[in-house]
């Protein structure tokens, strides 16, 4: 196993992380506008359930979008990578095609980790995370969620051709899922039709993995932690196989080869 | 020393058949290739011709539709890894990150290609001073001008001494003085190192130097040789004439000539003697509505010319 070029992978992306301080900045305000102002509003309506404000209701589901933004937008890079010629730097080194997958997958989940390190610890500050918290099934979901987010973001990069799917991205892929999870919502309470979108989104189990770490045990969660640990993992293989399967029948060369299909001779 | 060599040292290069089809489009027709290791190789055409595609496939990142190919020993399909551990590649667009500085870039690509850092550091210094970038180490590639991007490319291309050298069209879309800088660093390279080199490149002049060249026409090898040895074969003489009536007068000069090459105004035939006096003696026979007449030594240039036109360099 070549662990060199893995290591490569990994340090430019926090590399290029720690040199994008506004995507960092971004990445922790989105969150709390969500809390502060969204879960600050709603919270007047709602009212208290199972002993728990809205707001504390809603420190999984930002915490999980902290990992799904994080991952997402890291995993796109390659759309950039594959446009601005990194990629070629990739697949011409001595490693098979689907090695350069998995290092792009651990590596964006890598940044969503820190993305989430970084805001638990605002809210430990702003004084969340009072009581209830099991921090060894925080420190499991964190990374399982990021893992699937990851393999979420490979497999929109993997068919995604230019950045300019980018808008479209956001809107047809990082907001649905976001919302068809239990983000905002607890998913049984949920019509039937978002339900089903729900159970499908494998982003749900992440969410659910983060309430079962968070909120205390006497608010129900919607699956168990197993099925939880089950799906999410499941899922991130599958990713990982369809992303290195996209990537090693989609060349590099796309662009050039509709150059050659358009001017014979 | 003069004993005869029977060991014969496997081929750099070997390639049958290859071919690779995009749809309806032939983009290479069962080429078949042999570069013994060590050669100095050009592979010339015009655009379209098939000599990118033919570079992708040895470079094991594209498959071929029919055929195969070893590349330092290693078949680009079964053994595609361990071909690209033996290859260094310069791709016509850059493969560099813009976001990150020389240096990073070189660690980026020793990394991948599993140096440890201390090689990488070391043979980056020194290929950077080889190519004189040794004082923009820490700025960003974004910022280099594209002579200087072009040849951090090439550094990028041999940091793990390959035994191959792919450049395609290594000096395309730079002025004449980068031109020349970026082939003296290939020059110190080669003589640095003994990698075999395929190059593409539709810059004629920058194939002399070459020890062998093949012409690529529609997917498929149509010449080859050396240099001076095609440039021989093409004949000894151009002429090269201009007239506004340029269809009759090429009419009249072709029986006496054989068929030229007719590009707006100018035509260009081949003389086969070394002996000039019917050539002048043909001009004052036409005299009127010549623009111009010009007698001169065949080029390169002129074997590319006759090869796109797809005729035979032997009169």
């Amino acid at each position: 196993m070549k662990l060199r070029p893995f290591y490569a992978v990994l340090e430019r992306e926090l590399v290029r992380m720690i040199r994008q301080r506004t995507r960092l900045v971004a990445a922790m305000v989105r969150p709390l506008i969500w809390l502060l102002v969204i879960g600050g509003g709603f919270n007047t309506v709602v009212g208290r359930a199972h002993g728990l404000d809205y707001k504390d209701f809603l420190v999984p589901g930002v915490l999980g979008m902290t990992t799904l933004f994080g991952a997402m937008l890291a995993a796109l890079t390659t759309v950039y990578d594959k446009e601005s010629g990194v990629m070629r730097m990739m697949i011409v080194a001595p490693l098979p095609h689907a090695w350069i997958v998995l290092a792009k997958i651990v590596s964006a989940a890598l940044a969503a980790i820190v993305h989430a390190l970084m805001l638990i610890v605002l809210l430990l500050l702003l004084g969340y995370f009072r009581s209830g918290t099991d921090w060894t099934l925080l420190a499991s979901a964190v990374v399982a969620a990021s893992f699937a987010c990851a393999g979420i973001g490979m497999v929109t990069a993997s068919f995604s051709r230019t950045l300019d799917n980018f808008a479209a991205t956001m809107n047809f892929v990082i907001f649905p899922v976001f919302f068809l999870s239990g983000s905002l919502y607890p998913v049984r309470s949920l019509p039937v039709v978002l339900k089903r979108a729900a159970i499908i989104n494998p982003y749900t189990y992440g969410v659910d993995f983060l309430k079962h770490a968070i909120l205390p045990a006497s608010v129900p969660t919607d699956f168990s932690v197993a099925l939880d640990i089950a799906v999410l993992t499941g899922f991130s293989i599958m990713a990982l196989v369809v992303a290195s399967w996209r990537f090693s029948h989609e060349s590099a060369y796309e662009p050039m080869i509709r150059v050659l299909a358009g001017k014979p001779g | 020393m003069n004993a005869p060599q029977i060991v014969t040292a496997p081929a750099a290069i070997h390639a049958e058949g290859l071919t690779k089809r995009y749809g309806e489009v032939l983009a290479v027709d069962g080429l078949t290739l042999e570069i013994p290791t060590g050669q100095f190789f050009g592979l010339l055409g015009p655009n379209g011709s098939g000599k990118t595609t033919t570079i992708h496939m040895l470079a094991t990142l594209i498959q071929p539709n029919a055929g195969s190919a070893q590349v330092a020993g290693f078949d680009i399909g079964h053994n595609a890894v361990k071909a690209r551990e033996a290859i260094g590649i310069v791709f016509q667009e850059s493969a560099l990150d813009r976001t990150l500085t020389v240096a990073e870039n070189l660690r980026f690509a020793g990394l991948l290609q599993n140096l440890p850092l201390r090689t990488i550091s070391e043979r980056s210094r020194e290929l950077l001073e080889l190519f004189g970038l040794d004082q923009y180490r820490a700025t960003p590639v974004a910022a280099l001008s594209g002579g200087m991007r072009r040849a951090l490319d090439i550094v990028r291309g041999v940091l793990h001494q390959p035994k191959v050298l792919f450049l395609d069209e290594p000096t395309i879309g730079l002025d004449i003085s980068n031109r020349r800088r970026i082939w003296r660093f290939i020059e110190r390279l080669r003589a640095h190192t003994s990698m075999t080199v395929l190059l593409t490149t539709h810059y004629l002049e920058e194939a002399d130097s070459c020890d062998r060249v093949s012409f690529i026409r529609k997917g498929r090898l149509v010449e080859s040789g050396a240099p001076r040895a095609l440039v021989e074969d093409l004949g000894k003489h151009i002429l090269e004439v201009e007239s506004a009536n340029i269809e009759r007068l090429a009419e009249q000069l072709e029986p006496r000539l054989g068929a030229g090459l007719c590009d707006g105004d100018v035509a260009m035939f081949r003389w086969a003697e070394e002996d000039v006096t019917k050539l002048v003696k043909l001009q004052s026979e036409l005299g009127m509505g010549i623009h111009s007449w010009k007698v001169r030594r065949p080029n390169l240039n002129d074997v590319f010319l006759w090869v796109a036109a797809g005729k035979g360099l032997r009169s």
